[in-house]
């Protein structure tokens, strides 16, 4: 959260790729669908920064926009419906450090990965990569191409239900050799000393693109070592990205069909084909929900490992605040697809500003809290579909008052401490917005939330 | 090769669960038959030259009953030979079936994943021209453009086969937009594959099943019809087909000549039995819902 906000030309840069500069920048992140019904906002200006190395957890209940957030920065929605109105998901990727090739050394402070220099001014800062002097990629606007060597190989993801996100048609093999093929051909050709002497059908078998009767030729002609080597090398691969998930056995498990694998062993091989590339940003959306409870534990250790070890920045997408608060760096709290609170995870949990927030921390049953003692949040979630503006939370807060009904609060932090903001009109100041002031919600009143009658709401039909 | 290895054991457990089904396996076996009888024409009945797929004629024996020596079947009112008529008739069903199976199977899954997968105005497009095909009845169409093209064979192949393609491309565009949905083409997508590739590998072999048995029951609706169109007089005269047989008898059924048109009905319906028997089962075996049943 070093690096936020406008900055100008003159803007010191202290060295090619600023450290600091986050690794994504969701900027004012719009994205609709259009129905039926009408224009739903599903994320409505969404800001949020993920730095290198950092777990972000992003917290809301079902229908708040949080799958929408994540897919929509990789451009994984179907659109149409989904339009992309506005704003930008700003990712700046890594290298590998060019000092100790990613095992880690005092250079790149032990990630084993730095900073990508732009491209345009070489970390002098532009207005391309936002004076950060990072090579900065707008994920709304690249290319596909761009984008395709973007997934996988930069972001990777990994989903709610295991059972359901593997190709019931093709083995674990098949599946992981697709992302090293997509993405390392040349490194594969390398590792089978093949650099030099392969041609056009060896390469094309690198990367996959081998058709069956390619295939046939490879293994019959006098292609055949070479091929065998080129395989060998890809099983190798394969193998050592099972065995950093700790699946037993990878080289027997690779041959297997998903059908035949338990659903922790499937969401290993999951999480082995998200991190095969080494991503700098691994997005999980909720990938415990689907398992039990002690491999739903198992799992979160492991991405935790694997976080330390290779300093992936982890955007965790869950509706589960005590997992939630037991992996994240920060955390981001969405509602009605607007950010109403972010901050660290232990500030967040232990003093939360926004009313939301208390709310869902209140409905989180404890051991031993007897039936009743839990505290639900009254009323439901506003419909999306053309909200007017106005503070999305307001039919449901207890502290609602007139400004909250036609002024729509932003991110703001509390000046005593920078990291923490919330989008609450209890934390501002009437002139500043140009409000009167008796129109401001106060901490004080705190009973039954305001009579809604005659009120301009968010969940009245357009 | 453990991928080969299951493969092959999950064909074996869906070649057994078929023979398991008692009208399944009956009409396999029906099917067996006729495609051996189809092979080995030449050996069960000498070939007519120079045109083997010409019912010879024995003038002599003109509406011969069965059991008539060199003619056990009997002959026709031009003195063509039954038998003759069946076996090599095997011979033009099981072509064109075959024909027709692949040409609609081929333009209806292109045409059907092109409207599922690229959508949008596409989409629009492809699906109103199936629905235009869609609302003439198949025979009446196919009857409409076989007739425009004139009598022949060949004609007949190529009108069922632009009557027929429209189911396929309906189906599989269901079953394309349906599958698009799976998290693993979500998968697939966000490890970097090209659109092509993820339809290629995820998104088309998952799509196929339905369609297995459409084609198979279609195989004994378009003998069917094309005997139906042969009939008709829509193929040449004195052809070795099986629906031209029941067009030779036609007359003589009323005068008690039963032999003729009854054999080469029974063939008819035989085979499009047999395709519906096997077809049933392989939908009993394959589709989720009646599995563990």
């Amino acid at each position: 959260m070093s690096h936020t906000g406008p900055t100008t030309a003159t803007l010191p840069v202290t060295e090619p790729g600023d450290r600091t500069a986050p690794l994504l920048s969701l900027r004012d992140l719009r994205v609709h669908f259009r129905t039926e019904r009408g224009v739903v906002h599903a994320v409505d200006g969404v800001n949020l920064d993920i730095a290198d190395g950092e777990t972000v957890g992003l917290v809301g209940e079902t229908g708040s926009g949080k799958t929408v957030t994540a897919r929509s920065l990789i451009r994984l929605l179907p659109s149409p419906p989904a339009i992309y109105v506005g704003g930008q998901a700003l990712f700046r990727p890594r290298t590998a450090c060019g000092q100790c090739a990613g095992s880690g050394c005092a250079k790149c402070h032990g990630a084993g990965y730095v900073p990508e220099p732009c491209q345009v001014c070489a970390g002098a800062g532009c207005e391309g990569c936002q004076h950060t002097g990072r090579h900065t990629l707008d994920m709304l606007k690249v290319s596909g191409r761009v984008l395709r060597t973007i997934r996988g190989n930069n972001i990777a993801m990994i989903f709610q239900d295991p059972n359901k996100a593997l190709n019931p048609n093709l083995s674990v093999r098949k599946q992981l050799a697709e992302v090293f093929s997509e993405h390392r051909a040349g490194e594969l050709l390398r590792d089978a000393g093949l650099e030099h002497e392969a041609g056009a059908l060896l390469r094309r078998s690198a990367s996959g693109r081998s058709s069956f009767l390619e295939r046939r030729t490879l293994d019959l002609g006098p292609l055949r070592s070479r091929h065998r080597r080129l395989e060998a090398v890809i099983d190798e691969h394969i193998a050592g990205a099972l065995a950093d998930t700790h699946v037993p056995n990878p080289k027997k498990i690779m041959h297997r069909f998903p059908h035949e694998l338990s659903g922790g062993m499937k969401q290993r091989v999951m999480i082995a084909l998200a991190l095969a590339c080494g991503p700098d940003l691994l997005i999980a959306d909720e990938p415990t929900t689907a398992l039990d409870v002690t491999i739903q534990a198992r799992i979160l250790d492991l991405i935790a490992e694997l976080q330390e070890r290779r300093r992936v920045a982890v955007l965790y997408i869950s509706h589960d605040l005590s997992i939630v608060r037991q992996i994240s760096d920060r955390v981001a709290v969405l509602y009605a697809g607007r950010l109403a609170e972010v901050g660290p995870t232990e500030r967040l949990f232990e003093d939360p500003l926004h009313p939301y927030t208390r709310g869902l921390l209140a409905a989180i049953p404890a051991f031993g809290q007897r039936r009743g003692e839990l505290v639900p949040i009254e009323g439901t979630v506003p419909e999306l579909v053309d909200p007017p503006p106005c503070c999305r939370f307001h039919s449901r807060c207890p502290h609602a008052a007139p400004a909250c009904r036609h002024v729509e609060p932003e991110l703001h932090a509390r000046p005593s401490i920078q990291s923490h903001e919330a989008a609450c009109f209890l934390y501002e100041q009437a002139d500043a917005l140009g409000v009167d002031a008796r129109d401001m919600p106060s901490m004080g009143e705190s009973g039954p939330p305001a009579p809604r009658v005659g009120e301009p709401s968010a969940d009245e039909e357009p | 090769m453990h991928a080969l290895r299951v493969r092959l054991r999950r064909l074996a457990r869906l070649s057994r669960a078929v023979l398991r089904n008692p009208s399944a396996s009956a009409g396999l076996v029906v099917i067996v038959l006729m495609l051996l009888m189809a092979v080995f024409a030449p050996l069960l009945v000498e070939a007519n030259t120079p045109d083997p797929y010409q019912m010879p004629r024995d003038w002599a024996a003109i509406n011969a009953p069965p059991g008539t020596p060199g003619h056990p079947l009997g002959t026709t009112p031009e003195g063509g030979d039954v038998l003759y008529g069946i076996v090599w008739g095997s011979r033009l069903s099981v072509r064109l079936a075959l024909t027709v199976a692949s040409i609609t199977l081929a333009v209806g899954i292109t045409l059907g994943s092109l409207a599922g997968s690229i959508g949008g105005r596409w989409d629009e497009y492809i699906m109103r021209v199936v629905d235009v095909f869609m609302s003439i009845p198949e025979l009446i169409l196919a009857l409409a453009i076989a007739g425009i093209l004139g009598p022949s064979f060949r004609n007949i192949i190529l009108a069922l086969a632009v009557v027929g393609w429209t189911q396929y491309a309906r189906v599989i565009r269901g079953e394309i937009l349906k599958v698009k949905q799976k998290e693993y083409v979500d998968s697939a997508r966000i490890i970097g594959e090209t659109p092509l590739r993820v339809y290629l590998r995820n998104v088309l072999p998952n799509s196929l099943t339905p369609i297995i048995v459409i084609a198979t029951l279609d195989m004994g609706k378009i003998v069917l019809v094309g005997a139906t169109l042969s009939f008709i007089g829509l193929a040449e005269t004195g052809l070795a087909e099986w629906g031209n047989v029941v067009s030779a008898g036609q007359q003589g059924v009323v005068a008690g000549r039963w032999w003729v048109a009854t054999f080469g009905g029974a063939m008819v319906f035989l085979w499009a039995l047999a395709f519906n028997m096997l077809g049933d089962g392989l939908r009993d075996v394959l589709d989720p819902r009646v599995e563990g049943r």
